[in-house]
């Protein structure tokens, strides 16, 4: 910038109207200079103001920014109220609603609904190792904890979405925490079937152990396990496919309807959910599958971050008094 | 009311406009959402409480639209994405489908002839979904209002007509596959950018904003693979559509700045970045 500045070439330009018009030509240009410098200094940086901002559009640029951090902190402000204001509302919430292990108390809970989700789908976030119930151990907690609040409650399907995909490599671990935890809720004598599905790799597993023989009675509930490779990255493997079989014309692209697609995003990655719960502290879908979330009710409880029964239940709650009209 | 004895005031108007101009000015120089997505839910249930004839609703959605896209231009936002038609919209009554369309019509003719909110914001109008499936002289005039205001570079409005994130998404198979197919691509090369670039919104700044009326908490199938990311807000408020004022977008937009500028994620922050990339 400094270089391109056209004043500066007078001054080794030659000389020839004399010493004094020189001097004089010289200073200007080391003020300019000097300006320059001192608009490169002082000139914000990514803002959008133009390559070579003039001194009022920097001053203005300031004076309002300035307006604009006094606006931050009154939100912050705001935020602060409110945030505390939600913790306090989550605490009571979480006092009240306790399931204390008792299927027959969610039970009951569930029972006044006018409807509940065929297919449910829970957004975990896995925390950090040091955390409380964080870790690897604490999403199997969340979701063994889960999958029994909804056996309780009647919904056969349950699909987990951790962004990571780390609890894929943690099945058997998984398949005995809920079966733990199914032991806990429903007793030694009647643990309810389940099966756990990785639509990623196509697996399902039964039971707590590979001993337990795949019963020809559908389970009371279907795990599913996803993640952000279930999500665009399926999309994209199916198109792949799709195209070499378009090219050795094994397939006629105008096949290829919203029902065809339909049908291979089913058996890839699963079916559309009626509910989506996030247990985090604001409407995030990190990815999730975007070919399922079409009319799928999404639900969060804002600055909450833990998988609480109180959030599951007031979840279930909202959905069962939205009404979904296609268009209409 | 008592804004109203206010309104009344002499000068009112254009206090408030100066107002407004002093606040994109400020939001200007934060960060500003490049692309919003709107979806405008709440024109008949609007219709319905204030007992006006539905078409009374529907054009009140209208100037509330207006009134909303003028502010984010204002503040710097480069694209919106207005949900006007959807593909089920079509099962509505025939009557209200045909008005509906009147509309269109009506307001798009509008934009071709007088185009004063395009010309000063150097707008450019682009129509996005299915329009085949629209009546013909819908169709003419929306071709002609995309013509019109082609050489705007300013800014862009997409208006999402017949169109549904699903069609959309596999339109953009589609386009996909033809290209394997006439040897212009390689199958391996297909990836996520492929898709994206096949899509409707293809080719513009990533959406950043998502905003839903009347506290509907569903996408209704509206830029499903454009809004499932970290790097797009959702922001879902109670007011219906028409009661959508320029208070409600400026409020959303300042505590989007906010959230940009101080992070309010927690755990969301690694997300974004390795959902940036890839």
């Amino acid at each position: 910038m400094v270089e391109s500045s056209p004043v500066v070439s007078p001054v080794v330009s030659p000389v020839v109207n004399g010493a004094a018009a020189y001097d004089w030509k010289g200073s200007a240009g080391v003020l300019e200079r000097y300006g320059s410098i001192l608009k490169m200094a002082i000139a914000p940086r990514n803002s959008k103001l133009a390559e070579d901002p003039t001194y009022w559009q920097i001053f203005s640029f300031y004076v309002c920014h300035s307006v604009l951090v006094v606006l931050y902190l009154l939100l912050f402000c705001y935020r602060l109220y409110n945030f505390s204001a939600n913790k306090l509302k989550l605490r009571f919430l979480n006092l009240t609603y306790n399931p204390s292990r008792s299927p027959s108390l969610i039970r009951n809970d569930v029972g006044k609904l006018a409807k509940i989700p065929r297919q449910i789908a829970a957004i975990l976030n896995c925390r950090a190792e040091e955390e409380e119930n964080g870790g690897v151990d604490g999403l199997l907690n969340d979701s063994s904890e889960l999958a029994a609040w909804c056996v309780s409650s009647g919904i056969p399907n349950l699909a987990i979405y951790e962004r990571t995909g780390t609890m894929k490599h943690h099945i058997p671990e998984l398949r005995r925490a809920v079966f733990r935890k199914l032991t806990a809720y429903f007793g030694t004598g009647n643990v309810p079937s389940y099966s756990i599905r990785v639509p990623h790799l196509n697996l399902t597993f039964y039971g707590a152990s590979d001993e337990y023989e795949k019963s020809n009675s559908k389970p009371a509930i279907e795990i599913s396990l996803l993640s952000l490779e279930d999500g665009r990255n399926t999309i994209v493997e199916m198109t792949r496919v799709m195209a070499e079989l378009a090219k050795t014309g094994e397939l006629d692209e105008k096949k290829v309807t919203l029902k065809f697609i339909d049908d291979e995003l089913k058996q890839l990655v699963g079916a559309e959910p009626d509910l989506i719960v996030m247990f985090q502290p604001y409407i995030d879908l990190q990815g999730f599958p975007p070919w399922h979330i079409r009319l799928s009710e999404m639900y969060w409880e804002p600055d909450n971050d833990d998988v609480t029964y109180a959030v599951y239940l007031r979840s279930l709650q909202k959905f069962s008094t939205c009404k979904v009209n296609v268009g209409k | 009311m008592a804004s109203e004895w206010v309104s009344s005031f002499p000068g009112f108007k254009s206090v408030q406009s100066l107002g407004k101009k002093a606040y994109a000015g400020v939001l200007r120089t934060g960060p500003v959402p490049r692309h919003i997505g709107f979806i405008m839910d709440g024109n008949r249930r609007y219709a319905r409480r204030r007992n006006i004839e539905l078409k009374e609703g529907h054009n009140a959605g209208f100037e509330s639209m207006a009134r909303t896209l003028e502010t984010c231009y204002d503040c710097g936002v480069e694209c919106a994405t207005v949900f006007a038609f959807s593909v089920e919209n079509f099962n509505r009554s025939a009557y209200e489908v045909e008005w509906l369309m009147e509309l269109f019509k009506h307001k798009f003719s509008q934009i071709v002839e007088h185009g004063d909110m395009c010309e000063q914001y150097g707008i450019r109008v682009r129509v996005l979904g299915d329009i085949e499936l629209l009546p013909n002289d819908v169709i003419k005039v929306l071709r002609r209002a995309e013509q019109i205001t082609e050489k705007n570079t300013r800014a862009v409005l997409n208006v999402c007509f017949a169109y549904t994130a699903r069609h959309d998404i596999r339109h953009s198979i589609q386009q996909t596959i033809s290209q394997v197919v006439k040897g212009e691509l390689d199958s391996t090369e297909i990836s996520e950018q492929t898709l994206e670039s096949n899509l409707y919104t293809g080719g513009l700044p990533p959406l950043e904003l998502l905003i839903r009326t009347s506290g509907v908490h569903r996408l209704s199938d509206f830029l499903l693979w454009e809004c499932h990311t970290s790097t797009c807000d959702i922001e879902i408020v109670d007011t219906l559509w028409p009661e959508f004022g320029v208070k409600d977008i400026c409020w959303i937009l300042l505590k989007w700045s906010f959230n940009r500028m101080y992070g309010r994620k927690l755990q969301g922050v690694e997300a974004r970045d390795d959902l940036k990339g890839e």
